[in-house]
């Protein structure tokens, strides 16, 4: 994977660093925090593998599974008309389908409701023929990867203010993969705790300081 | 208007994907799930648009029957997809 080291004195400027030097921009790539001081800020910014070769290429090991649930979205696909292409996302687990077209915003749908509605249809499809608890995810033109990446970003910057200013920050309501991305991203950084609040649909992320009984 | 009514059945899908999603955050249980559908059910609404009481209906009964969360959601979708074209 590709990947460059930016350095600047704000985290959007050490990212524009890296981001220039690998001709990319910002929606196809991941960024870590390697160090932060108030002077400078190290990231590593690596580029999403999105040319990875997928399992319905020649080249690419086949997977049953994830090969019956490619040619069932491509018919359903079909049948509603819409003109795409599905491919398994290569390396994934889950098993993770990727819809690519043109103007498919429609498969979205409003906070990318549509494309949920989607994922359940193919699990359901799907279903008889995957284990017990194993699933299906289908994503459409990264939709779903790059709202991953853009919460994970949310979550960086929200702990550092929480490190900086020691109060709790409550953020925006989320859906449940973009709360587990929060979760996860966070669960390795010892100064700062993630929890979640309210209800379904409005459940928020709560990104406050880790005591020191939190371990 | 059937506004009140996608709210709710949205909630109640919020809560199915959030079973099938696990963000790893909350403990929803099957009948919270049977609950927020019946909280859809109370409203006349339901009734003015085709199918859409007879989807939620479904979707009840998937619940007690164990059915995966992703059925039920789908079944939820159905009714909200229902509504609105029925609004239109």
């Amino acid at each position: 994977m590709k990947s460059s080291i930016g350095r600047g004195r704000t985290l959007d400027e050490a990212v524009d660093a890296a981001l220039i030097e690998l001709q990319e921009s910002r929606r196809n790539v991941d960024v870590k925090i390697l160090s932060e001081t108030p002077e400078e800020t190290v990231v590593e910014v690596a580029v999403i593998d999105q040319d990875a070769p997928s399992m319905g290429m020649a080249t690419a090991p086949v997977n049953g599974k994830a090969e019956i649930a490619r040619g069932l979205v491509e018919g359903l696909l079909k049948h509603m008309g819409v003109r795409a292409q599905v491919t398994v996302r290569a390396g994934t687990e889950p098993i993770t389908l990727d819809i690519s077209g043109r103007d498919l915003g429609g498969l979205i749908g409003w906070r990318g409701e549509t494309l949920r509605a989607l994922q359940s249809v193919t699990n359901v499809m799907v279903g008889k023929h995957l284990a017990e608890g194993e699933r299906v995810i289908v994503d459409v033109e990264r939709y779903r990867q790059r709202r991953e990446h853009t919460v994970r970003e949310i979550a960086m910057r929200a702990a550092r203010q929480v490190k900086m200013t020691g109060d709790a920050i409550t953020l925006d309501a989320m859906q449940p993969f973009e709360r587990r991305a929060i979760h996860l991203a966070l669960e390795g950084d010892p100064d700062v705790t993630s929890s979640s609040i309210g209800e379904e649909p409005e459940r928020r992320v709560v990104v406050g300081p880790r005591k020191a009984a939190d371990g | 208007m059937a506004g009140r009514a996608a709210e709710r059945i949205r909630r109640a899908i919020a809560m199915v994907n959030s079973v099938a999603d696990e963000a790893g955050d909350e403990e929803i249980t099957p009948t919270e799930i049977a609950e927020a559908i019946r909280d859809c059910l109370e409203l006349g609404e339901v009734d003015d648009v085709p199918n859409v009481r007879r989807y939620l209906g479904e979707a009840l009964d998937a619940v007690s029957d164990g059915m995966p969360a992703d059925f039920v959601a789908m079944t939820l979708y159905a009714a909200l997809g229902a509504l609105r074209e029925g609004s239109r």
